[in-house]
């Protein structure tokens, strides 16, 4: 039987417009205060970089089809601005932001029942901090580009010759306060725009994730900030703290970044990982399991993510103490993570799981995380981070978390909500084959890579011994396979937009409030506060033919919960 | 039915809870601000803590923190004394009171902007320069860090100074002239952290 569950009446009532025809015009636009807006413009942006950086990414791979050059031109010099603009790119331009400020924009403030973020003036603010951030990085390539890795590590990066690194230093400056701001937003609407009944622990999951990641941003990117800000001063000026000439200390950068950088990784992680629960409840149509212990291990992340920095910096001499200390700490991040996917499994245990697009990306996830975190063990293990670090073990650990798991939620998030932003329906069949394609083109991109780690092949080199070419030939193919995925997804979600089926309000069967509104929301989100009950309580929610989407169940709903049911009676 | 024309849509119930999320999004700010100098302090202590072995942190030369200073942080102290008074008289509706007040902080933020000038002129005259050790850098930057703080401050300072002499805030509605105060008591707060770190690395 298809059907399911629910708890909630659906405001499936159609009005006139909604918040894509409302008005009208580029300067309606352009100045919008609406968050559905603001999250549709950052997502299209957001998908421009993660193109620009697929593009480096394929690049850097192509070269390294062969010991030294492979591509016509591309020197050693060259082939350094590549996976340093991949990088800037894909951390600063494409995954923080692309969760909480893209879809979290366009959904929270609707999951929650609110009619906006708390300040939207602010949040517009975010998003042309975002533009001219973007804009300054690009700038930069036009100064002669930069070549310091994503990192930005001194000594090299306040000596290099390349021109562009005070432009590419203050575009992060600038994306950083766009994310300060997106969190500080997120932050008092999660606190103060709650709708009366819509207790802490009746938030849907996504939106835990989404709170906690935005006290991650605006916590530490602000020593982002104040790291750069110090680096730019230093470059400009030939002195500064991180020169060892003068009794400055450049270890003192790789604290700063990390301190920053460690925290942002859950950045990264966190709000797909909301996204996750929400996926694998709503396609499996059963109660989320564990749904304290998933809310409350984001917030353990989220305070754990704050001590771990130094786990990046085994070899970097710092003393066997403090070593000893990230170590254990590290490890423990395993038990919120754990917990997480452990109820994962449970939720899909027994569940009435619909292998559709979205649920293929969080079956997706669940695999690639799991492998992603499993082998954070042998990095955070002192003796064994001594001969992985550096190694291509870590650019492989790194993608299956950044890319693998933040990256695929995201996507699976993107199909789960596309027929809520977009009001279209994409093509099923093929959203089922992307999504496979790029699982199989990422597993044999990266998982080749543990075999080149292992085996000693140091990370951002340009040129290798001939022993590992055939380890690179095949990661090399791995990326062309999931390029050509990501282009097929790209294909029928652009084609939905012209040929796609007229989605319904609730198309998965999803209890939570941006199903109660109609696909696309009206651009006041609710014409009258709407209820708030179980989210995750698929009880009274049943498959209608007539409508080609989920209802709720008079019925259904009145065996369940009578109470609610005479209430929505009236 | 109409079509509403509306776009701007207000996300809050009534003006009790906007200005309940208008003090919360300020208190993030704060935070986000703090940690910006934390950081900074930090960095300033790890260089100090762990100076050169071959070079003394603190150059021949340097006698001490500009005396000046002292007569600032006074200003900027007694200007978050006027702006809180500015806060409460704005409370009470007394409106030349609270005008008289915010001028008065307007004029010692100003004091305190000159003698931070004065502090560095002192300094650079002495042959302390920004290029030339450390504890000449760390000191220009991280003032001059707080100095772009407060001179931003002005923004907010000279719209509550004017709003209060067109009595354009309510007692019930005191929104603004609260969230400069906010701003204004954190920067110091943050001075008096600032001066306090930097009087401790003159201490040999």
């Amino acid at each position: 039987m298809t059907t399911i569950n629910l708890s909630q009446p659906l405001d499936t009532t159609v009005r006139p417009d909604n918040y894509l025809t409302h008005t009208s015009g580029f300067m309606s636009w352009a100045f919008t205060l609406d968050h559905k807006r603001i999250g549709v413009m950052y997502m299209v942006s957001v998908l421009l970089s993660f193109f620009v950086g697929g593009v480096f990414a394929l690049l850097v791979r192509t070269e390294l089809l062969t010991p030294g050059q492979t591509i016509p031109g591309v020197t050693a010099d060259v082939y350094n601005h590549f996976f340093t603009l991949h990088g800037a790119i894909m951390v600063f331009l494409v995954i923080i932001p692309s969760i909480p400020a893209a879809l979290g924009n366009f959904i929270m403030p609707i999951m929650l029942g609110a009619k906006d973020v708390a300040f939207p003036r602010l949040n517009l603010f975010s998003y042309y901090l975002w533009v001219f951030g973007a804009l300054f990085t690009v700038c930069s390539l036009l100064l002669g580009g930069f070549d310091t890795g994503w990192t930005f590590y001194t000594p090299y990066s306040t000596t290099t010759p390349a021109g562009g690194v005070i432009a590419a230093l203050t575009g992060v400056f600038i994306l950083g306060f766009s994310s300060i701001f997106t969190g500080l937003n997120f932050v008092v609407t999660v606190h103060k725009l709650r709708p009366p009944g819509m207790t802490w622990f009746r938030m849907p999951l996504f939106l835990w994730a989404i709170y906690a990641t935005a006290i991650i941003q605006v916590l530490a990117t602000p020593v982002l900030g104040i790291t750069l800000l110090l680096l730019i001063v230093e470059r400009a000026f030939n002195i500064g703290i991180f020169d060892p000439s003068m009794g400055g200390d450049p270890v003192l950068f790789q604290h700063f970044f990390w301190f920053y950088s460690h925290p942002a990784v859950y950045i990264m992680i966190l709000p797909a990982m909301g996204i996750i629960s929400e996926l694998i409840s709503v396609h499996a149509h059963r109660h989320i399991f564990g749904y304290k212990f998933i809310a409350l291990s984001s917030i353990a992340i989220a305070i754990f993510s704050f001590l771990v920095w130094g786990h990046h910096m085994f070899i970097s001499g710092q003393s066997p103490l403090l070593n000893t200390l990230f170590s254990l700490i590290s490890f423990s991040v395993a038990i919120p993570s754990a917990v997480k996917v452990f109820n994962w499994m449970s939720t899909l245990y027994k569940g009435n799981i619909v292998l559709n697009t979205p649920m293929l990306y969080a079956l997706s996830f669940l695999v690639l995380f799991t492998i992603g975190g499993l082998t954070g063990i042998h990095l955070a293990t002192l003796n064994t981070d001594v001969h992985l670090h550096d190694t291509y073990f870590v650019v492989e650990h790194f993608h299956y978390v950044m890319m693998g798991s933040a990256l695929i939620g995201m996507i699976g998030g993107l199909h789960h909500w596309w027929p809520k932003m977009t009001g279209r329906m994409y093509n099923e069949t093929l959203g089922r084959v992307a999504c496979v394609i790029v699982f199989i083109g990422f597993n044999v991109t990266f998982f080749t890579q543990f075999f080149l780690g292992s085996q000693g092949m140091p990370r951002r080199y340009y040129d290798y011994l001939p022993e590992y070419q055939i380890y690179h030939v095949i990661s090399t193919i791995g990326s062309y396979i999931m390029a050509l995925g990501f282009l097929l997804t790209a294909y029928y979600l652009m084609a939905s937009l012209f040929g796609g089926r007229r989605a319904p309000a609730n198309p998965w069967g999803g209890g939570s409030l941006e199903w109660q509104c109609s696909s696309p929301p009206p651009f006041d989100n609710f014409a009258k506060q709407p209820r708030v009950g179980d989210c995750y309580n698929f009880s009274a929610i049943r498959w209608d033919e007539k409508e080609q989407g989920y209802v709720v169940d008079p019925a259904l709903q009145a065996s369940v919960n009578p109470n609610l049911a005479a209430k929505n009676s009236h | 039915m109409a079509i509403k024309t509306q776009t701007v849509v207000d996300p809050f119930a009534g003006a009790p809870q906007r200005f309940a999320a208008g003090v919360l999004g300020m208190w993030v700010f704060l935070i986000v601000i703090a940690m910006l100098f934390l950081g900074a302090i930090m960095g300033y202590l790890v260089v100090r803590l762990h100076p050169d072995p071959a070079e003394p942190f603190i150059p021949k030369g340097a006698t001490g923190l500009p005396g000046v200073l002292v007569f600032s942080t006074i200003a900027l102290m007694a200007s978050s004394y006027f702006m809180r008074l500015a806060t409460q008289k704005v409370r009470l509706a007394q409106w030349q009171h609270a005008h008289a007040a915010m001028s008065a902080t307007l004029v010692l933020a100003m004091v305190f902007l000159a003698l931070q000038i004065i502090a560095w002129v002192t300094l650079w005259r002495n042959n302390i320069h920004f290029g030339d050790s450390l504890y000449a850098w760390t000191f220009y930057v991280l003032t001059g860090l707080h100095a772009l703080h407060v001179l931003a401050g002005f923004i907010p300072l000279i719209r509550a100074w004017s709003k209060t002499a067109r009595r354009a805030y309510s007692p019930e509605h005191p929104e603004g002239i609260v969230y400069c105060e906010m701003y204004w008591h954190l920067l110091g707060a943050i001075w008096l952290m600032l001066y306090f770190t930097l009087w401790l690395g003159m201490r040999t």
